[in-house]
C-alpha cells in the first residue's frame, strides 16, 4: 500500500526532476539524489504514519543546502556576497519572498516597487525577476497556504535543523506574548517600507542575510547593518532554537510567517484536536515549534493562526487526538486521507520548488569531488 | 455525508489538482498577472527614464529625469547621467553638460577611465548652475550621490541643491 500511495510521488518527481535535467555530470548525479531522497522521504511517511520526522530531513537538507548552491551562484557572478551597489541600480538583486508583504502599500499606493531588482526576467542574480517569484508563491500558497513555511521556505530548515540537535530543551518558558513578535516586525516595517520607500526588512533585519548575501559595508552604516544581520542570526536562528527546540525566527520574528497566515484561509487543510481523545498531556504544546498550541486552544480543539501543519503534534500525540482535517468535515473522520491528500499537495510543491534547491547545493558540492 | 463535508473533499481534491497545475498553469498566468500590473522599480534605484541623449562625438551621454525622494526617503533628489559605451571614452572625460536642456551648461564633469573595470572610480562635478551640488572626489557614497560602472556605461548621479 505504501509503495502504491508513493507511485504518483515518483511519477511526479521524474516530470520535476527531469526539467531540471542538465549536461553536467555533478548535475544529475545531484539531480538522482534528490529524487531518490525525496521519494524515499515521501515513502517513509506512508510506511511509518509519521509526517514531521521525515518531512524534516528535507526541509534541514533544504535549509542547509540553500545557502551552499545560492553562495556559490552569488560568488561565481560577482565574485562577492556583499551586493554591490552597481548591481543594485543595474536590478541584478535576486529577490527572495520574504520582503513580498513589505512591498504591498508602496506598490498599491505608487506603483513603485521599493527593491533593487528586475520585475521581468533580468540578467545576472535577478534570474527571472519579482514577477515570477511573486507568481510562484501566489500560486503555491493558493494551494499549501500557511504550509509554506514547512514545506517550502529554503530558511526555515536552518534553525528546525538547530532545535533538532539538542535532545531537550534548556529554556521551557517563554512568555507566550513573544507569539505576537512577527506580527509586530510585519507591521513595522510594512510602515517603515512605506515611509522610507525602502524594503527595510531587507535592508536591516533579515537574518539570512547572514548566510546569503549582504548588503556591500561601502561605510560605517554598511558594517552596522551587516553587524544586525549576523546578530540575528546567531541569536534567532542559531542559539535560541538550540536553547528551546522551537523554530524562534519563524514563531517570534518572521514577518513573512505572519504573513502567510492570513492566507492560510485559502488551503482547507488543518490541524485540529479531538477533544474525546485528548487527555490532556499537552505533549503536542510541547512539540510545537512555533508554539501554535496553547492550553485554551487545546481545550477548543483548535490551532492557533501560526500553525504551519509541519506535523510535530500529529506526531507525538499518544492518544491520536492531534489529527490532520479537512475543512467542513467532522474531527477526526478519516485523518489519514486528509493527510494523505496534505501531503500529495506540499509534497508536490516540495520537491517542484525545494527539490530544486536541494539538487543544485549537492550538484555545488559533489562539484568539488567530480 | 453532510454537504459541508462533501464540499470539503471537493476543496482538498481540488488542492491537488491545482498542485499539479502550478508549474505547467498557474505559475505562469499568476506571473503574468503580476507584471501586467504595471509596476516599477523605484527609480532611486533605476535612476528614472531617459529624457534625452547628448551625442559627445563618438560616445554618447544619456540624460534621465530628475528623480526626487519619497517621503521620508533618505537620499536627496539627483539626476543620472550615463556616458557610453565605456569603450569609446577617453582616458579621461571633462565634459560640460546642459542638463536640463535650457542650452545652458549647468555643471562640469570629470573623471578618469581606468582600462581595468574593476578599478574604484571617482568623480569631481564643477556646479556652473546653482541647481546642483558639486562633487569632489565622489565614488560611491550614497544612491543619490556617486559614480558606479554599469555594463558598458559609466553613470554619474549628480544630487540637486534643495531650491
Amino acid at each position: 500500500m505504501s509503495v502504491l500511495l508513493t507511485l504518483p510521488i515518483a511519477i511526479w518527481s521524474f516530470l520535476m526532476f527531469a526539467h531540471f535535467w542538465q549536461p553536467n555530470r555533478s548535475a544529475q548525479i545531484a539531480i538522482i539524489m534528490t529524487a531518490v531522497f525525496m521519494i524515499a522521504l515521501f515513502f517513509m511517511m506512508m510506511r511509518t504514519r509519521s509526517t514531521y520526522r521525515w518531512r524534516r530531513w528535507f526541509f534541514v537538507a533544504m535549509g542547509l543546502l540553500f545557502p551552499v548552491g545560492f553562495i556559490h551562484t552569488v560568488i561565481a557572478m560577482r565574485g562577492t556576497m556583499g551586493i554591490p551597489i552597481e548591481e543594485m541600480i543595474a536590478g541584478r538583486t535576486p529577490f527572495c519572498f520574504l520582503p513580498i508583504p513589505l512591498l504591498i502599500l508602496p506598490a498599491a499606493l505608487t506603483k513603485t516597487v521599493v527593491f533593487p531588482g528586475s520585475i521581468l526576467p533580468g540578467r545576472g542574480m535577478a534570474g527571472a525577476g519579482m514577477a515570477a517569484m511573486a507568481g510562484m508563491w501566489l500560486a503555491i500558497t493558493i494551494v499549501v497556504g500557511k504550509g509554506w513555511c514547512s514545506y517550502l521556505c529554503f530558511f526555515g530548515g536552518i534553525e528546525e535543523g538547530m532545535a533538532a540537535v539538542v535532545p531537550r530543551a534548556k529554556l521551557k518558558k517563554i512568555d507566550t506574548r513573544w507569539r505576537y513578535g512577527p506580527w509586530a516586525v510585519l507591521l513595522a516595517t510594512s510602515l517603515l517600507s512605506l515611509a522610507l520607500f525602502d524594503s527595510v526588512y531587507c535592508m536591516w533585519l533579515c537574518p539570512f542575510k547572514a548566510v546569503s548575501e549582504y548588503v556591500a559595508a561601502r561605510n560605517t552604516l554598511g558594517l552596522v547593518q551587516n553587524g544586525i544581520f549576523i546578530v540575528l542570526f546567531a541569536g534567532l536562528v542559531i542559539a535560541l532554537p538550540l536553547l528551546t527546540k522551537k523554530r524562534t525566527q519563524c514563531a517570534f520574528f518572521c514577518p513573512f510567517g505572519a504573513f502567510q497566515s492570513i492566507f492560510n484561509k485559502t488551503s482547507v487543510f488543518d490541524v485540529k484536536i479531538d477533544r474525546t481523545r485528548c487527555s490532556p498531556c499537552v505533549l503536542c504544546k510541547t512539540a510545537c515549534p512555533t508554539m501554535s498550541l496553547t492550553d485554551e486552544s487545546i481545550a477548543q480543539g483548535e490551532t492557533l493562526l501560526s500553525c504551519m501543519k509541519c506535523g510535530a503534534c500529529v506526531d507525538v500525540c499518544p492518544k491520536d487526538a492531534a489529527v490532520w482535517h479537512i475543512k467542513g468535515t467532522e474531527v477526526a473522520s478519516k485523518p489519514e486521507r486528509a493527510r494523505l491528500l496534505l501531503l500529495y499537495a506540499a509534497w508536490g510543491m516540495a520537491i517542484m520548488f525545494g527539490g530544486g534547491i536541494i539538487a543544485q547545493g549537492l550538484a555545488t558540492i559533489l562539484h568539488v569531488f567530480i | 455525508m453532510t454537504i459541508r463535508a462533501k464540499l470539503g473533499y471537493t476543496a482538498a481534491g481540488m488542492t491537488v489538482f491545482f498542485a499539479v497545475l502550478v508549474p505547467f498553469l498557474l505559475m505562469g498566468v499568476f506571473t503574468k498577472g503580476f507584471a501586467a500590473l504595471g509596476l516599477h522599480v523605484d527609480e532611486m534605484y533605476s535612476g528614472g527614464p531617459i529624457a534625452r541623449t547628448i551625442q559627445a562625438g563618438v560616445y554618447s551621454i544619456d540624460i534621465h529625469r530628475p528623480v526626487s525622494p519619497h517621503m521620508l526617503q533618505l537620499e536627496k533628489a539627483f539626476v543620472q547621467l550615463d556616458w557610453k559605451p565605456v569603450s569609446a571614452l577617453p582616458p579621461h572625460i571633462s565634459d560640460v553638460v546642459d542638463v536640463d536642456g535650457d542650452g545652458q551648461p549647468d555643471i562640469r564633469v570629470s573623471f578618469d577611465v581606468p582600462k581595468d573595470a574593476k578599478t574604484p572610480l571617482r568623480v569631481n562635478v564643477e556646479v556652473l548652475n546653482p541647481r546642483y551640488e558639486a562633487m569632489r572626489n565622489v565614488g560611491k557614497e550614497k544612491f543619490s550621490r556617486l559614480i558606479v560602472r554599469v555594463d558598458d556605461a559609466i553613470l554619474v548621479r549628480v544630487p540637486l541643491a534643495k531650491p
